[in-house]
């Protein structure tokens, strides 16, 4: 599935679409950023709920497909900036991380 | 990170990569506060340099040169509503002082972790340098400088595995000291 694909799925919307034909692979859930600097895989959709600039960063460090902020949570300014900048997709859902792996899994 | 103490091994590695011939890393604990300072005698950097230390997206899409430590340290400090503030000097006084301020009952604080640990290893890691660590408790301290432990030592070096079991012996019977004051 794709990043757009998603976006456009129910329960699911863009706040930052800069490379929407980015392919999804699998999930990754985690909230501290070090560990899943090392561990989320290329392609993935990450779903988190930190929201600061840094979590562009691991995302572009890890080449994730997607970051998809759980729980309703708005990223800030700096991070949208970033994401646009430097070819981040970025998701929001207002599901809690359990439901949107779920949700995610049933889609892909 | 997990623990603090990964952060402070981290950006303690910095001033090593910066060419630092003496590095202190100060730990200050008041009522709910920490204070962690690093003071290096490193190259130093330009303020675009510290400035681009702190961008998170410094270096190229798969590699960095000095790491995602100061990023983390920053936003570790920062989620407990503490501050975070790097000074840096590339002229005669070259050096680099990095402070982090954390308030320690906040729920996000990440626990220090095993800072004996850090501490060894940074020691046996770059046992040329002249390390200073002073951890302060309102009960009691913790403190090592390795100029004291040489002026004794003599020619035995501090990467000496006998030395390095020592030191971590020191700094933990130090915190089982400092830990029985606690009421």
């Amino acid at each position: 599935m794709k990043v757009s694909e998603l976006a456009a799925s129910g329960g699911f919307r863009a706040l930052a679409l800069s490379d929407p034909s980015r392919e999804i692979a699998g999930c990754y859930v985690g909230d501290l950023l070090s560990w899943v600097m090392g561990r989320a895989q290329a392609g993935n959709a990450w779903i988190t709920i930190m929201s600061n600039v840094n979590v562009a960063a691991v995302a572009s460090l890890a080449d994730v497909a997607c970051v998809i902020f759980a729980e309703g949570v708005q990223p800030d300014e700096q991070a949208l900036a970033a994401a646009q900048t430097r070819g981040i997709n970025l998701i929001a859902t207002g599901l809690p991380e359990y439901e949107a792996a779920v949700t995610l899994s049933r889609l892909i | 990170m997990k623990e603090l103490s990964l952060n402070i091994l981290d950006i303690a590695m910095n001033s090593v990569k910066a060419g630092a011939t003496k590095v202190e890393i100060r730990l200050t604990e008041t009522g709910n506060r920490l204070e962690l300072t690093f003071t290096d005698n490193g190259c130093g950097m330009t303020e675009e340099q510290v400035n681009s230390v702190t961008d998170p997206f410094f270096t190229t899409r798969t590699t960095r040169k000095v790491g995602m430590g100061i990023p983390f340290l920053k936003l570790a400090a920062e989620q407990t509503g503490g501050s975070f503030a790097i000074q840096s000097e590339t002229g005669e006084r070259h050096g680099t002082v990095t402070t982090a301020t954390f308030y320690t009952d906040h729920i996000d604080f990440t626990p220090l972790g095993d800072i004996v640990s850090s501490v060894s290893t940074l020691i046996r890691g770059s046992p040329d340098i002249r390390w200073v660590f002073a951890h302060e408790t309102p009960n009691g301290a913790v403190a090592l400088d390795t100029d004291e432990l040489k002026a004794v030592l003599g020619d035995v070096p501090l990467d000496n595995y006998e030395v390095v079991k020592w030191i971590e012996e020191y700094l933990r019977e130090s915190y089982a000291e400092v830990n029985q004051n606690e009421t």
